[in-house]
């Protein structure tokens, strides 16, 4: 029997180990990620909180993507209360959650995953090869920062968000000087989009299942009554209440499953479900990609390397989504609308489209207008029991390479999902 | 390479928040690290921790609450010649401390009911396990203050603590806005600046996550804030960033 463990996986939110078996005839007896983190108990916590205190306890489960965590929650709680929100806030929202998506994939793309097709081990030296593109990668970030700041007031963990809205709205005019940037911030996605259109992929072929949320007439992120899996829709309740299950036995994670069998989430799950609603920049990369590699749809899904690819064609799809959405910010004007919280006890249900994939958010309110339970499921916790089903394809070809190299293969394989430990225990 | 000083950042249980601010300052922070040679961040490099070589100055962010945490933690202030603190968690306990109060073991049952294998630690701040020698506050930090301070630290100084309270940053000091004029829950009077008072002008109050100031006059404030708004939605706020406890010890 040989061991292969890997103690701590570097380059991913929070931390991860890789642990696996395999006897002598290349038979893996037992594989498993473990996480390493300690658990922070966000759930618990917020039981008993006031309800105008959730956006900000809420953003604390993640650095990296608090802006989902804070507009899941709060759009549960308003489906609790029965509290409509306005246009003006929804097209706030989507651009919200589009900075976010775009600055979560640049980091992931560029500096977690891009550095493992070429062995480099630290990002100094990947930015010392790799000028040009640094430049790029930066610069989007720097771009969608800006609006996730205008929006929130603040880029990690933003203020302003709250229950029906926000407690204090940006100016229509701040997003006219970011418009402003649109066109260059644009060249330089297209210009890293290059670098992922050249890469070369590794092999790899497995099928599973795709779950997002359903798309109705357009790319949808932040909202949707159903969800889909494998061409089937379920209601957000039906998904989150019927169809997949949360695995208790491993501590601290809760790993998901879907009717027993593990499904992958993210980039790749909604390029698989949504592609006609891309953009036409993101069209175009995502459509002239599999022509020049000739693949078919069936053996470009059955390769999860390729999440990495989804990515970048998202940062290109979300920057367009974020300059249709800035113009009509601009135009239409942003109105103040109060919304008054009218507290009675009561139940929500919400999905949202995180960085990583779709995010549930069940929370429940007491009378007195506190939170009498949450459960909160996150995409990492949904595709990790996935990464493993990939590992046991990968282990098998790579037993023959070096220790360092074996190592190298696993990292980069885990590192193409993006997972996020901070989430996956929060 | 011989001559720039040694430097780490370490990540116990956390959201990350504070290192994300770092990468968030872009082309800053990456021109902050030529300045040194950088010997741990996860986020960004492979190498595992401990490599044997003495640290000029180690960042923490987060708290020990997986079962290796303490000993990691105490290995890294063995390695390290100064320690610093960064964010509220690390500093205060941050959000996850709430569990304190409300009952730790309470807390985990609304989540888990098998909790055998499960650590559940008090949470405690990083002063409480090893010597910190500078504190950087904040929920999370504030990426220009955390360039200022580095630079001084490079360069061997420690920071100055910057002592007057959020509202001298905060442009509703005074007029009608002012959260406490409007009879709300606010600690601006009593918490550290040096946030440029991002909350305030966000329209959400003040929580304390930076601290108490020197010398704040925090009886009187929580007198009048318990008029405003009752004693109890008063300690609800003080737990929010751990502020509680820095009240206590305080009064």
């Amino acid at each position: 029997m040989t061991k292969i463990i890997i103690p701590h996986i570097h380059k991913i939110e929070g931390e991860a180990g890789f642990w696996a078996e395999v006897t002598k005839t290349g038979e893996i007896e037992h594989l498993k990620i473990e996480t390493l983190k300690g658990l922070r108990q966000i759930e618990g916590i917020l039981v008993g909180r006031r309800v105008q205190e959730v956006p900000l306890i809420v953003s604390r489960i993640c650095g990296i993507c608090p802006v989902v965590h804070i507009l899941n929650a709060c759009r549960a709680l308003e489906k609790a209360l029965d509290i409509e929100v306005s246009k003006d806030i929804t097209l706030l929202r989507k651009l919200f959650l589009a900075s976010q998506i775009i600055q979560s994939h640049t980091l992931h793309l560029f500096f977690l995953s891009l550095p493992d097709f070429f062995d480099i081990e630290n990002d100094l030296e990947l930015m010392r090869r790799f000028k040009k593109e640094t430049k790029a990668a930066l610069k989007i970030r720097d771009f969608s920062l800006e609006v996730t700041d205008i929006i929130g007031g603040r880029k990690v963990h933003p203020v302003t968000p709250k229950i029906g809205g926000f407690l204090r709205l940006p100016e229509a005019e701040d997003f006219k000087k970011v418009l402003k940037d649109y066109s260059e911030i644009m060249d330089s996605a297209q210009f890293l989009a290059k670098t992922f259109e050249n890469l070369s992929y590794p092999e790899f072929y497995r099928e599973t299942n795709f779950a997002c949320l359903n798309p109705e007439k357009e790319y949808t992120f932040l909202q949707s009554s159903s969800i889909i899996i494998n061409n089937k829709k379920e209601t957000v309740e039906n998904f989150y209440s019927k169809e997949i299950e949360e695995d208790l036995k491993n501590p601290p994670v809760k790993r998901v499953k879907y009717h027993g069998q593990t499904y992958m989430l993210g980039a790749i799950a909604r390029i698989k479900n949504n592609s006609q609603f891309l953009n036409p920049t993101a069209k175009k990369l995502f459509d002239d990609f599999k022509k020049k590699n000739k693949l078919s749809d069936n053996k470009f899904f059955g390769n999860i390397y390729h999440n990495l690819f989804c990515q970048a064609v998202e940062v290109l799809h979300f920057l367009e989504e974020s300059q249709k959405l800035m113009q009509e910010i601009v135009e239409r004007g942003i109105k103040e609308e109060k919304t008054e919280i009218q507290i009675r006890e009561g139940e929500g249900i919400s999905a949202m489209e995180a960085p990583r994939g779709t995010l549930l958010d069940h929370l429940a309110i007491d009378k007195n207008g506190r939170i009498s339970s949450c459960d909160i499921i996150t995409p990492t916790a949904q595709f990790l029991a996935n990464i493993e089903e990939d590992l046991k394809i990968l282990l098998p070809t790579i037993l023959n390479l070096s220790e360092i190299e074996k190592r190298r293969k696993i990292r980069a394989l885990i590192r193409i999902y993006d997972p996020c430990i901070s989430c996956a225990i929060h | 390479m011989k001559n720039k000083p040694k430097v780490a950042f370490f990540s116990l249980t956390s959201d990350e928040g504070c290192q994300f601010t770092l990468l968030d300052l872009g082309e800053r922070f990456f021109n902050l690290l030529k300045k040194v040679e950088l010997i741990d961040f996860s986020l960004i490099e492979e190498t595992p921790f401990p490599q044997g070589v003495q640290i000029d100055i180690s960042f923490i962010e987060g708290n020990p609450i997986a079962k290796n945490e303490v000993s990691l933690l105490k290995k890294i202030r063995e390695e390290s010649k100064l320690l610093v603190v960064v964010g509220n968690c690390a500093a205060m306990g941050g959000i996850p401390k709430i569990k304190n109060y409300q009952g730790k073991e309470k807390t985990i049952r609304y989540i888990y009911k098998e909790i055998k294998n499960i650590p559940n630690p008090e949470v405690k701040r990083v002063k409480d396990f090893v010597k910190v020698d500078f504190t950087i506050p904040g929920c999370p930090i504030n990426g220009e203050e955390f360039l200022k301070c580095a630079e001084d630290l490079i360069a061997g100084k420690i920071p100055e603590v910057c002592q007057s309270p959020v509202c001298s940053e905060c442009p509703k000091r005074g007029t009608k806005d002012c959260f406490l004029a409007r009879k709300k829950i606010c600690f601006g009077l009593i918490a550290r600046s040096g946030c440029n008072a991002v909350c305030t002008r966000g329209e959400l109050q003040c929580f304390g996550c930076r601290g108490l100031i020197k010398g704040a006059k925090v009886k009187n404030l929580l007198e009048l804030l318990k008029r405003f708004e009752g004693e109890k939605e008063v300690e609800a706020k003080l737990e929010i960033f751990g502020l509680k406890d820095d009240v206590k010890e305080h009064l």
